[in-house]
């Protein structure tokens, strides 16, 4: 067992190719996870993404870099690591999504690695993050007015 | 949705013998690499090296204590290890929802317009 990771899975009744969107493309990012997110969803791809006004001094952020985008099967990626460093196992966190087609759906298996080899400042990194990227309360009614928006003919 | 929630997955409190000498060190109000090692099933030079690993993340503190050291656990970076894992995981939850809600409303308004000759009100 991997002690450093945390694994997720959920049924999505979308097809892989639109969840493959949804995981990849920086429109879609921004809607269910950052404030911003530029990120060329290729293997190699750089990136960046943010929390909070950008003009505020408790705006926060993380580079990302792509490591497999092979759609629709897997998107993955490493973030929270030093601006200028390269991405690595020793100094980041792999997020990495595998998409199973499942009836006419897809089960999106979700996992993110790396807390043992990145130990405690991570967490202490990624506790910030939560501060902003924490809580329905926030995300909700933006969720709600975009879910609206896409449905609009 | 399935939730894993590994142990309290940790990388230091994430090994059995470690959280073992956490509890013991909590119930004891702190011990010794001897007096813990007579209470586990390894040596003491193995409980000298766990005690390293829980030193380095904060979680212990060790005081000279005659020729030996004595360590106590710090109870705030315990419980920060323990809530900083289960909030990232929470958060994760979140993100998730907030994904499949997306793909399934991408789906839905795709699905209407490949048949908007349909009456599928």
């Amino acid at each position: 067992m991997e002690y450093g990771s945390i694994e997720r899975e959920i049924h999505i009744d979308a097809t892989p190719e639109v969840v493959y969107e949804v995981v990849s493309k920086p429109e879609h990012l921004r809607e269910w996870w950052p404030d911003d997110a530029e990120l060329d969803p290729v293997p190699g791809g750089t990136g960046r993404i943010r929390f909070g006004d950008p003009d505020s001094p408790d705006a926060q952020g993380s580079p990302v870099t792509v490591m497999e985008a092979d759609p629709p099967r897997r998107f993955s990626f490493r973030w929270v690591y030093d601006d200028d460093a390269t991405a690595a196992p020793d100094n980041s966190l792999l997020v990495t999504f595998d998409l199973v087609p499942s009836g006419t759906g897809t089960l999106l298996r979700f996992r993110e690695d790396g807390f043992r080899e990145r130990g405690w400042e991570a967490a202490v990194l990624e506790q910030a993050y939560l501060e902003h990227a924490e809580g329905w309360n926030h995300f909700l009614p933006r969720l709600a007015a975009y879910a609206a928006k896409l449905a609009t003919p | 949705m399935s939730v894993t929630v590994d142990d309290d997955l940790w990388s230091a409190v994430g090994d059995p013998i470690r959280r073992r000498m956490l509890d013991l060190l909590l119930a004891g109000g702190g011990g010794t690499a001897t007096t813990l090692s007579e209470q586990l099933p390894v040596t003491r030079q193995a409980v000298t090296k766990h005690l390293g690993v829980l030193g380095r993340v904060g979680l212990v503190h060790g005081t000279p204590s005659g020729r030996e050291r004595l360590y106590h656990v710090d109870e705030a970076q315990l419980a920060r290890a323990v809530a900083q894992l289960s909030a990232v995981g929470a958060t994760w939850d979140a993100r998730l929802q907030r994904i499949k809600r997306l793909a399934e409303t991408i789906q839905r308004t795709r699905n209407s317009q490949g048949t908007d000759s349909a009456e599928n009100g």
